[in-house]
């Protein structure tokens, strides 16, 4: 199998790698830079669990990329949200509206809602529904994560944050 | 009680920040020096067949590979990976018989997925690559999916044990006629003005919780094997592994990780043996066998599907005469928990209505499927949408409103709960189903969607239930727990209890917390590993919460009377006359005497002596309190689901509107938590009821273990919701508080079965309530 050198620039930290033509991204986050916080829930793009944010706010399944094909991006996960010691507005939500509940889910989840109040800063209950159609929860009904992504939609467009929080 | 401080609040998770920035550490995650990866090879060809040739040594041939095994390299023991044989009685455990069947790897395929041999390599890949050189050839035998088929006299026995492929009927000792009943069914029938009688089938739904099995083993070098898993049920998979393995339970250690739902498919050992026993064959050595999605499926146990049959008799003034069933499930291919449910699927039945006679049996048949065990509810869901059902078509006969008919007839305080000789001691079903009709408008829209025509229509239907609070006396039901009061005050409780993302670690501290009378903050939880922890029997039966919640309660008084009775001696007072505040403790009516807890603390760990008077300073000795809790019952909760749906008479398609849930929960100590539970057993309940089930083609070959091609209901699918905490404190409970982690599964599936029955007229009896089916009646009506 043919290996490929790349560099990625992981929550932003600049990191080198070799990785094989078939490498996927999750796996070279997870098994070779211990980015364990990316999750396998399927390897098949159904369930959402490895959900990462590409060159800012474009979320992306990490089992469905190659990593060789991500060379020279920048990727964001669940372990780079937070500034100084504070979390992400995102992150705050969920945990005030009781979203959480195993936690599997939770990090593809909230990488999935800051990149959909990117596109859309305040969306209708039905736009956040469907735009989570692709992450998979099986604990909380959905109900408390949709309330969780309506009051991170009114922390973010009141307080001015950009959705990565720079 | 409204002098509650931390009960009944919503304090922050103890475990949501490690989970929102991914930093919780599930078995996947966790990294050792020198780490091997097994895989296991599984049979994906046939599910029946005998291996008739195995050649394991192309691939002990490939790169990375350390070793590869088969059938007689590991342990020839046979195991049952259910806990349930150690949570019953010896005498109960006699009547099952031998039910140790499955084997590490076998050389007779009983499923798709059954396991044959492994590979150890130094890598996931090359132990994926290798085990593609292993090459099986098999002689295919027919296969059996259904009971009807595995009874036929002349089926291949699975167990010679266990003749006509009878894996479990209600054993004849304990369950006279095998049947567990009250009153003479066959003559209260006589009495019954209007018999309704039908067969349902229930189906083969799966827990999908979003962590697939991970483990890891090492055989360590004080010859102690380690196993990291995110078991439900670490005391007791320790004592399982410590049988398998010959070794004392000492030399078992189990490491808790973090866990990624359970819904019950973690309620045993699942990859537990496979794994230890690959670590066994490379002492010193770490092992970590990963699950996929696909592989996780058929390896963990499912909801049990099958056939269930019932007649019920009503008096023309409603009176419920006599109900009679029986549900036939098809066990899988092996036995595991076959007992349980077949037990508890009728026991629910049981305790629901008042019938003046009732007679359920239950029987389990080996099948070529994959195994069936725990599953959220535990035959509670089976039984609700059909006993839900007949109750409908009985009342429709009579013509009385389904919600009156169940307010007067179902059990209620002083009734036999689910054990027929243990009584339910607090019940507000009535109030359930109050202020569920209330909060969707039940009798204007009954009213309201009678007699409609054209395409889409609607309908309303509701459900009831009751379920339990741990399974005593049935099973053990026994938590220790102690707690340790650190020189600052502060307050560690050791126990077993896991957290499946339920929310317990967090209840329980809120229990431990105001008991003691210290805020949240002073309270941590550590529930690490088997070695360190007493007792538990495990997260089952909505039992974490009542159970141990009694025994941190339990712990937490001794450690507030040793710290009372310290001040006491103190303060030169009796212990009568003092209170607490903010952790000081105050002689009532003199405001001038008091002693902190902090002191009190401090002087039990830091004591010198005085040097002068060699006398010690306060009183010496760390406080422990300790408790080893049985439960005094099982403080059954009831809930009531009304559902609203709409039906497209052209395509079958069916919406589910609006689901309102109603739960007699006792007492809410943390409300979002209850809350959550009841969201998301709803969404599981409606998936029941509409979409799910597990597909095998005619070859036993399963056509949708993945997220693919099963379908669960996704955010846009699922209704408006409305959620009602009724609070009427259980005299048994801690702060009254009743097990709220299976309920919410099972009212809403009887209630959208019954709301369609209002839409189209017609009862669907297989589950789930597919768009075909509902087509198919239809045209069968015309």
């Amino acid at each position: 199998m043919k290996k490929h050198a790349i560099t990625l620039m992981v929550n932003g930290e600049e990191r080198d790698l070799i990785v094989s033509s078939n490498r996927t991204l999750l796996d070279a986050l997870r098994d070779d830079l211990g980015y364990t916080d990316t999750k396998y829930g399927c390897g098949t793009g159904e369930c959402g669990a490895c959900t990462i944010l590409v060159d800012g706010m474009t979320s992306i399944n990490g089992c469905l990329t190659l990593a060789a094909t991500m060379n020279g991006k920048s990727i964001t996960t669940a372990a780079g949200l937070a500034r100084n010691g504070h979390l992400h507005p995102v992150q705050e939500a969920f945990i005030e509206n009781d979203a959480i509940q195993c936690g599997f889910c939770t990090p593809g989840m909230v990488l999935k809602t800051i990149s959909l109040l990117d596109e859309n800063p305040t969306p209708t209950e039905a736009e956040i529904r469907h735009g989570l159609e692709g992450n998979i929860c099986r604990c909380t009904g959905y109900t408390k994560i949709v309330e969780a992504v309506q009051d991170a939609s009114r922390r973010i467009s009141g307080s001015n944050t950009s959705a990565i929080g720079e | 009680m409204n002098d509650l401080s931390v009960v009944g609040k919503r304090v922050e998770r103890v475990d949501v920040r490690a989970k929102v920035t991914g930093g919780a550490l599930y078995a996947a995650d966790v990294q050792m020096a020198g780490m091997l990866y097994g895989k296991i090879v599984r049979c994906y060809d046939y599910a029946h067949a005998k291996v008739t040739g195995l050649d394991l040594s192309k691939a002990a041939q490939c790169k990375g590979v350390i070793k590869v095994l088969g059938p007689k390299d590991v342990t020839q023991k046979e195991y049952n990976g259910s806990v349930l044989d150690m949570m019953v009685s010896a005498d109960m455990r006699g009547m099952l018989g031998d039910i140790d069947d499955q084997s590490i790897f076998t050389d007779l395929v009983k499923h798709y997925g059954d396991a044959i041999a492994a590979v150890i390599a130094t890598s996931e890949e090359a132990a994926e690559r290798a085990a593609e050189k292993i090459i099986v050839t098999y002689e295919e035998l027919p296969v059996y999916l259904t009971a009807q088929a595995a009874r036929q006299p002349d089926a291949v026995q699975f167990r010679p044990e266990k003749p006509g492929n009878l894996a479990f009927q209600l054993p004849e000792m304990a369950f006279p006629d095998n049947a567990y009943a009250w009153g003479e069914v066959d003559k209260s029938f006589e009495e019954a003005d209007i018999i309704v009688e039908d067969t349902f089938y229930v189906p083969k739904q799966k827990q999908c919780q979003m962590e697939p099995g991970a483990y890891i083993a090492l055989y360590d070098d004080q010859e102690r094997l380690n196993c990291w898993t995110s078991t439900q049920m670490p005391k007791l998979v320790q004592k399982k592994l410590a049988n398998l393995f010959e070794l004392p339970m000492t030399r078992v250690k189990i490491n808790m990780t973090v866990i990624g739902g359970g819904f019950g498919a973690r309620l045993g050992m699942v990859l537990e043996p496979e794994t230890c026993a690959l670590a066994m064959a490379v002492p010193g050595r770490p092992v970590k066998v990963l699950s996929t999605r696909e592989e996780d499926w058929v390896t963990s146990p499912s909801r049990h599907p099958g056939k269930y049959w019932m007649k019920m008799g009503f008096k023309k003034d409603g009176t419920p005469v006599a109900c009679d069933a029986k549900f036939e499930n098809y066990k899988g291919a092996y036995y595991m928990d076959a007992s349980g449910t077949a037990f508890t699927t009728g026991a629910w039945l049981g305790g629901m209505y008042k019938f003046d006679s009732l007679r359920y049996r239950g029987e389990s048949y080996y099948t070529n499927q994959s195994v069936c065990g725990a599953f959220r509810g535990y035959g509670n869901p089976q039984t609700n949408f059909v006993m839900e059902q007949m109750v409908d078509r009985g009342c429709a006969a009579l013509g009385v409103d389904p919600i009156e008919w169940r307010k007067k007839w179902h059990k209620t305080i002083g009734d036999d709960g689910w054990c027929i000789g243990v009584p339910y001691n607090s019940c507000a079903l009535d109030e359930c189903l109050d202020r569920a009709a209330k909060a969707i408008g039940w009798t204007e829209k009954r009213a309201k969607y009678k007699n409609q025509t054209g395409t889409i229509r609607r309908g309303i239907g509701v459900s009831v239930m009751n379920h339990t609070s741990g399974a005593m006396p049935m099973l053990l039901e026994h938590t220790v727990c102690d707690a340790l009061l650190h020189q600052d005050a502060t307050v560690t409780l050791n126990l077993a209890c896991s957290d499946m993302g339920q929310g317990s670690h967090t209840t329980l501290r809120q229990v431990a917390a105001e008991t003691l009378g210290f805020p949240y903050a002073d309270v941590h939880i550590a529930a690490g590993d088997t070695d360190a922890a007493g007792f538990d029997i495990g997260a089952h039966a909505s039992r974490t919460l009542y159970v141990g919640g009694g025994a941190v309660k339990q712990a937490c008084e001794d450690v507030r009377k040793q710290i009372f009775d310290r001040a006491a001696l103190e303060l030169a007072e009796p212990v009568d006359n003092l209170y607490m505040e903010d952790k000081i403790i105050h002689v009532k009516g003199a405001s001038n005497k008091s002693i902190s807890v902090q002191t009190i603390a401090d002087q039990g760990v830091n004591n010198f002596m005085n040097p002068e008077t060699g006398e010690l300073i306060g009183q010496p000795g760390q406080i422990q309190g300790y408790a080893s809790f049985f439960p005094p019952h099982n403080a059954p909760p009831f809930g009531a689901s009304i559902a609203e749906v709409e039906v497209d008479m052209e395509t079958g398609e069916v919406k589910v509107i609006e689901l309102v849930n109603a739960h007699d929960i006792g007492r809410a100590i943390h409300p979002g938590i209850v809350e959550g539970q009841m969201d998301g057993g709803a969404q599981q309940g409606l998936g029941m009821a509409l979409t799910e089930e597990t597909y095998y083609d005619e070859k036993g070959i399963c056509l949708n273990n993945s997220f693919t091609d099963y379908k669960m209901l996704g955010p846009s699918d699922m209704p408006k919701m409305t959620n009602i905490l009724v609070e009427n404190p259980d005299p048994t409970g801690p702060f009254g508080a009743k097990g709220v982690g299976e309920a919410g599964i099972v009212p809403p599936v009887g209630a959208t079965a019954n709301a369609i029955f209002n839409a189209i007229g017609i009862q669907i009896l297989d589950a789930p309530i597919t768009p075909e089916k509902i087509l198919k009646a239809l045209a069968e009506k015309k």
